[in-house]
């Protein structure tokens, strides 16, 4: 939690109340790997913060296949905005991809803070924006990048990501087949 | 709920009919799937023809099939390690047989997580042939180096074996008909052997095991291409003395022949009986995810039409495993 207090004081001033506040909503907890945070068709009201492990969220279609879409590991937020901003069931599952260490937080009492401390509205405003071009940027590379070049993306977006993940988990992010992410990662070794 | 059932012993088109039953009801060790693909295996075409009557008596009617993929929507009491939501397969146990239907009560032992990476129709073609190699293959001790010998390579269990061995570094021969050669050497067989050219006992020597998924004159046969120590297994030859003995049949003895080529070769004879088991299960998830075999299918059928994926299957031509899409 420290360190997800010191992220904020480094972008605004961060009055102590709010700080107090802060701890008073949250809960770190450890969960191990395979456990389903956030479950397709089921309610949604928490937000977690990564503090070191590895989740994923993904979604399941008709025919059953996982797509994944993302990947949070250290200091990255997860959980299932669509079913959160519209009160809806979750669309996603959100599971761990190994034991990891997160501080949960119920959406309801993250919004309340900026009633109550409007100093954390610029934070709020940063962490949004950032998610917003994380995901103009995933659609757009989606659109007009080669399998291989959002495959290098995505490495130094996720750096030594593939040690907590499957291939298919990687596949299904990148959308391809686990095939191609092979024929890819050999190209790439005998370059 | 609709369910496909077997109405009386005899040829398919006669014995299989569409009933509206109750939806099963579960246990406090229970889930109940609701049921988007099954599968169907050599045994279903036992049951209906009435061979199997004395080994696995059923009451008639009865829902067929024991291969399932799909979402649990209801859990029992006891059933800790399953949510309701999950997606999931299972070779569900002889008595909650009825897999061709809209649901099934299975119990949570026999289930494990589908794999993700691939659909309701190929995750419910694994369970019954995957168990089936994985036992008799993990019962062989197989591991890195091992020759095997894995007879017909393009059936259900044969196709699965091949790729299981080869996840564990044996040297695979097969044995197949010229127009699968092809397609049989793509799942990694290191020597595939056309059956219809080529004599496959002269090609193997010193197996350190036979896998015999075809019995007869293949069963005795595996001891003259056997290494001395090592294992033939059988899925469909006679049964060993020690399996007919679990079963009751406390007078059994392995034919005369058998016991003999085994003794010559200090290799043993073992019958495998399948059996559903929810942790093997999810070892064939890891090695799905991991990419490291993939379900071969030869035909998805709707519900409606499920009758017909049993003439197929009864034809024995299917390269690979038939499903029916339920829902």
């Amino acid at each position: 939690m420290e360190e997800l207090i010191q992220t904020i004081k480094n972008r605004i001033d961060l009055s102590p109340e709010a700080e107090n506040y802060f701890y008073s909503i949250s809960k770190e907890i450890s969960v191990p790997k395979g456990s389903v945070l956030i479950r397709e068709g089921q309610t949604v009201n928490k937000v977690y913060f990564v503090k070191s492990g590895c989740l994923r969220s993904f979604c399941t279609d008709k025919s059953g296949k996982e797509h994944t879409l993302q990947f949070a590991i250290k200091n990255w937020w997860i959980s299932d905005y669509i079913a959160i901003h519209n009160n809806e069931l979750a669309t996603l599952t959100v599971e761990c991809l190994e034991d990891s260490t997160i501080i949960e937080f119920n959406a309801k009492e993250v919004n309340g803070i900026l009633d109550l401390f409007p100093e954390y509205e610029p934070f709020q405003r940063y962490i949004l924006e950032r998610h917003v071009v994380s995901l103009q940027k995933r659609i757009l590379n989606q659109l007009q990048l080669t399998a291989a070049e959002r495959y290098d993306l995505f490495l130094e977006q996720y750096p030594n990501i593939e040690q907590h993940t499957k291939n298919y988990h990687i596949a299904s992010f990148l959308g391809i087949t686990q095939e191609s992410l092979s024929r890819i990662r050999v190209k790439k070794a005998n370059k | 709920m609709k369910a496909l059932q077997i109405t009386q012993y005899g040829a398919i088109k006669d014995s299989l009919a569409f009933n509206e039953i109750d939806k099963p009801t579960i246990q406090a060790n229970d889930v109940l799937i609701e049921i988007k693909a099954a599968a169907i295996n050599p045994i279903d075409k036992s049951i209906i023809l009435g061979n199997l009557q004395d080994l696995l008596p059923i009451p008639l009617p009865s829902t067929i099939s024991y291969d399932v993929s799909g979402i649990i929507v209801e859990k029992g009491d006891d059933v800790t390690n399953f949510e309701i939501g999950d997606l999931v397969y299972s070779r569900v146990p002889q008595e909650q047989m009825g897999t061709v239907a809209e649901y099934v009560a299975v119990t949570s032992l026999a289930v494990s997580k589908k794999p993700g990476n691939i659909s309701f129709e190929e995750a419910a073609s694994l369970p019954l042939a995957g168990l089936t190699a994985l036992q008799s293959l993990e019962y062989a001790g197989i591991k890195a180096n091992d020759k095997v010998l894995i007879h017909a390579g393009s059936g259900g269990v044969g196709s699965f074996a091949i790729q299981y061995a080869k996840s564990k570094g044996a040297y695979v021969y097969t044995t197949t008909s010229t127009t699968n050669v092809e397609w049989v050497k793509a799942l990694g067989a290191d020597r595939v052997i056309d059956y219809k050219t080529e004599d496959y006992k002269t090609i193997v020597k010193d197996a350190d095991i036979v896998f015999d998924t075809l019995g007869q004159n293949y069963t005795t046969e595996a001891f003259e291409v056997i290494k001395q120590g090592g294992k033939v297994i059988s899925v469909v030859g006679p049964l060993d003395e020690a399996t007919a003995h679990l079963f009751g049949m406390a007078d059994y003895k392995l034919p005369e022949e058998l016991t003999a080529l085994s003794k010559a070769k200090a290799a043993e004879y073992k019958f495998i009986f399948m059996h559903p088991n929810g942790s093997h299960l999810a070892d064939i998830t890891a090695l799905i995810e991991d990419d490291k075999i993939k379900p071969i299918i030869d035909k998805v059928y709707p519900f409606s039409e499920s009758i017909a994926a049993f003439t197929h299957l009864a034809s024995g031509r299917a390269k690979g495993k038939i499903v029916i899409k339920i829902n």
